[in-house]
């Protein structure tokens, strides 16, 4: 294949990546860069960056009270030709994202353990939101040494969580629509 | 009990659900738990209603500008009452939407004060206002415990850290090195034994040498102040030590400014979620009304539909009677007046198909009564006329025409003068109606004598006003042709005369004659010289006399009693021609014009008879005529008309013609214009001709007196058989 024409596609491609990444600021956007796995003592540990940027809706509604709701759904899956994936691990995290007028700094409250922390800016917060940390997935020896896993993460704002009046908006508005694709990971013990 | 129709029945079943799916709608708007997930699917399925309502919408209305377009019957009311209800259910609703839409931005926007505003704004600010003090005040004290650190080393530390943390009142101090590690750490609470890292961010600032204080609010454990200084170590300040010292707001401030907080947090949420509160309720109501405007308007094409249906098959069934299709029924309605109008309807076609049909049925009946009528009239003998109260003829029958001569078809519906200028034969008759149509008399009777084509006719006629409206309602005139009735009671009475006559007459001649002769021979030879030639001449005059006295009887007896008919095949014209020779060499010296005709067919007949008749008639003809001038004209043809079957026969003189006053009895026995006649001649002729069942008649023309006669071409077998016996 001629230079150029590689040339040609990266230009393109670099294009509609930035293109998308303009968009994905203006509307906000989950995305998934990153997911590793390690083990350690025997546990499967699952490390994993999200960029997480809120819509300007979003950030609004944060802004004037509303908590907001994210969910990080991990999964460890084998695939089974006859049916769909038989789902062996499912964990999730839910985190509360709320600003607090008085101290004018965003809490987020990781809402299974009531565990929280404040941070000056939202930035701050989504970055570390974004960044997961050795999340324990499931021991080693639960697992067929014959059989190929996969490890699944997404990431989304529930919706269900919005006060009632801003649901109905957030089921229309694609602003409202912030979840992330799915990202997999191939495991074999 | 009434059924519904099925259209009517799912129609409601429809509006029952549509408004169970906006009450729903409604309830899932309001703040209801239990409907708040199917707002989404309630939105759906009103969605899709909508949408298959406009396309019911758009289909009925594309049927109706279809049906106007063709100009169905009805369509055009469908298409009012349409407009009518679609503007009486449109408007008022946009009006009432119009309202509510305004009354709901209006009710939302007056929950949120801006007073209320403000002063939760102001709160905050002074809230956060006070904690700025303490914030500072606590940054103080920190600063001041940073120095007393200068000279602390690490592994001091700790003790350092425990004395400094009770005189500052924090509720944990830490000490942080490079990159945020923690050298020393002294808390309250002694369960925790990490400290709560600061941010990145914030460690930055406080390499950049810049000192940090900010609330910090921590979960379970109220409101903080966290404040971070460089506290240089002993190695001057250089080294990048830090003191972090967190410290618990007392409890009453950290109380209220949780309420402030939680109030503020509320009412800005509140505030944010106005727009969407509006806008669900404007959805919500916006879909409603949409909803039933949608679904009258669908309706108001049924219900038009319906109201008109009736309308349209009334105007249909009146159409159909305009047509003539009497007896049309509609299918019967609903048990309004419309439904009333059809019955009536119905009950109107079907009595007009009955008088219809009694109409036609009296008409028949009068058709057949006509017929009969016509039929009886047709085979009467007697000649019937009817005359409209004008005068003019109304109806005849054919004896009619045949006894007056007069082809009355001509005259129908005018009056009978009319014919007059065409027939002058029919005046007389005409004038007698007329003389009594003007008279008062209801009914009368007359004779007359009428001069018709055929001869002479006696009629006696009788006219009667028919029953009508006004005065007069028209006349009948019925009349019968005595001639032949008349001709017969005289022929009766003379054949009865002429019987007595040769009886009476001829018995006593014979002995008269005889003794004349016994007189002559007994007394002749004994007379002499002149009294001998005088009873010579009076014996022979006495036998002469009685001879001639004996051929009269003869004759009479003749006429009485006529020998039998032999028919046979006669060529008329042929006997015609021998006859006029006979009489060519007569002493008057006639002239004869034969106007035969050549194609004229043999006619069945007795040759005998018919030679006595022509004689009977040229010789009537050579009497009437003046000596040396006399000029005979007899011509033959075949009849036309209804006397085609006939052979016709006439015989004109140049004579004076006939007396008018004889002109009815000119064929009666001993009536004659002529002194030399025997009286006898045309009798004879007339009785010839009528037994051959023939017709006879007389009339005067321009230069003489011409006799008619018409005679069948075939004898009938009655006739035949009759005259044989």
């Amino acid at each position: 294949m001629p230079a150029w024409k590689n040339a040609e596609r990266t230009a393109i491609g670099l294009t509609l990546l930035l293109t998308a990444m303009a968009a994905f600021a203006q509307t906000g956007g989950f995305r998934i860069s990153e997911l590793d796995i390690r083990v350690a003592d025997q546990l499967v540990l699952a490390d994993a960056r999200i960029d997480y940027a809120l819509s300007a809706t979003a950030t609004e509604a944060l802004e004037n009270g509303v908590a907001l709701v994210i969910a990080q759904r991990l999964r460890l899956q084998t695939a089974r030709w006859w049916w769909g994936d038989a789902v062996v691990v499912s964990q999730q995290r839910r985190y509360r994202l709320q600003y607090h007028a008085i101290s004018r700094r965003y809490v987020l409250t990781r809402l299974e353990s009531g565990e929280s922390r404040s941070y000056r800016s939202l930035d701050a917060l989504l970055l570390r939101l974004g960044r997961v940390e050795a999340w324990p997935v499931v021991r080693l020896d639960r697992l067929d040494t014959d059989t190929d896993y996969r490890l699944r993460l997404d990431t989304g704002l529930e919706v269900d969580e919005l006060p009632r009046l801003l649901r109905m908006v957030a089921w229309i508005n694609p602003e409202w629509q912030l979840r992330s694709e799915p990202r997999y990971r191939a495991l074999s013990p | 009990m009434m059924q519904l129709p099925r259209q009517a029945i799912v129609r409601i079943l429809l509006s029952v659900l549509l408004i169970l799916s906006l009450y729903l709608l409604s309830a899932a708007t309001e703040n209801s738990v239990r409907f708040g997930r199917l707002y989404l699917w309630l939105l759906l399925i009103n969605g899709v209603v909508l949408v298959a309502l406009l396309a019911l919408i758009v289909n009925n209305l594309w049927r109706l500008v279809r049906s106007v377009r063709a100009r169905e019957t009805g369509s055009r009311l469908t298409l009012r009452l349409m407009a009518l209800f679609v503007v009486l259910a449109v408007v008022p609703g946009l009006v009432v939407y119009g309202f509510s839409m305004q009354f709901l931005q209006r009710g939302v926007d007056s929950w949120f004060d801006v007073r209320v505003e403000n002063a939760l704004d102001d709160a905050l600010a002074l809230s956060q206002a006070s904690l700025d003090q303490r914030m500072r005040d606590m940054q103080q004290r920190l600063q001041d415990a940073a120095r007393d650190l200068a000279d602390v080393t690490e592994e001091m530390a700790p003790i350092t850290l425990g004395d400094l943390r009770a005189r500052t009142g924090a509720s944990e101090l830490a000490l942080l090195g490079e990159n945020g590690r923690i050298i020393a750490a002294s808390s309250v609470d002694t369960a925790n034994i990490l400290p709560h890292r600061p941010e990145d961010s914030i460690l930055l600032q406080l390499r950049q040498g810049r000192p940090y204080v900010g609330l910090d609010p921590i979960e379970n454990a109220g409101l903080h102040i966290r404040a971070l200084v460089p506290a240089p170590g002993p190695g001057g300040p250089g080294s990048s030590r830090v003191l972090q010292g967190l410290f618990q707001v007392s409890p009453r401030i950290d109380n209220l400014a949780a309420e402030v907080e939680t109030a503020f947090s509320e009412y800005r949420e509140l505030a944010y979620l106005r727009g969407p509160l509006k806008d669900s309720f404007s959805l919500t109501l916006s879909l409603v009304l949409l909803l039933s405007l949608l679904f009258a308007v669908w309706s108001a094409f049924y219900l038009a539909r319906r109201l008109v249906a009736p309308v349209s098959r009334l105007a249909e069934g009146t159409r159909a009677m305009a047509a003539g299709e009497y007896g049309t029924q509609l299918a019967p309605g609903g048990n309004d007046e419309l439904g009333y109008l059809v019955r009536s309807f119905n009950d109107m076609s079907r009595r007009v198909a009955d008088v219809r049909d009694a109409a036609r049925h009296s008409q028949e009946l009068v058709e057949s009564q006509r017929a009969y009528l016509e039929t009886v009239l047709g085979r009467l003998s007697s000649g019937v006329l009817a005359l409209a109260p004008d005068g003019s003829l109304r109806t005849y029958n054919q004896a009619a025409s045949a006894i007056l001569s007069v082809p009355l078809s001509e005259g129908v519906g005018r009056p009978l003068s009319t014919l007059v200028n065409r027939y002058p034969d029919f005046g007389p008759f005409v004038d007698l109606v007329a003389g009594y149509r003007q008279s008062p008399d209801s009914e009368w009777r007359a004779e007359l004598s009428l001069d018709t084509g055929e001869g002479r006719r006696a009629l006696i006629c009788s006219g009667a006003t028919l029953p009508g409206e006004g005065d007069r309602g028209g006349e009948v005139i019925v009349f019968d042709d005595v001639t032949t009735l008349i001709q017969a009671q005289r022929d009766a009475a003379w054949g009865e005369v002429a019987r007595r006559l040769a009886h009476e007459i001829r018995n006593p001649l014979t002995p008269i004659q005889l003794s004349a002769e016994r007189l002559q021979h007994k007394v002749g030879t004994r007379l002499n010289g002149d009294e001998a030639a005088l009873l010579q001449r009076s014996t022979e005059t006495i036998i002469h006399q009685v001879e001639a006295m004996k051929e009269m009887v003869q004759a009479f007896s003749e006429y009485a009693r006529p020998p039998a008919l032999r028919p046979q095949a006669v060529d008329l014209n042929a006997l015609v021609r021998e006859v006029v020779e006979l009489y060519r060499g007569e002493p008057e010296q006639p002239a004869f014009r034969l106007d035969l005709d050549e194609d004229l067919p043999w006619l069945q007949a007795d040759p005998g008879r018919l030679r006595q008749l022509l004689n009977n008639l040229l010789r009537n003809a050579l009497e009437a005529g003046e000596a040396g001038h006399c000029r005979v004209v007899v011509s033959t043809r075949q009849g036309g008309g209804r006397f085609v079957d006939m052979i016709e026969l006439d015989v004109q003189d140049n004579g004076p013609g006939f007396a008018e006053s004889m002109l009815n009895q000119l064929f009666e026995p001993y009536v004659s214009t002529k002194p030399r006649g025997s009286g006898l001649g045309l009798a004879i002729v007339k009785k010839i001709v009528e037994e051959h069942n023939g017709m006879i008649s007389a009339r005067n023309v321009d230069g003489g007196a011409r006799i008619s006669v018409r005679l069948p071409r075939v004898m009938p077998d009655d006739v035949r058989q009759g005259n044989e016996q």
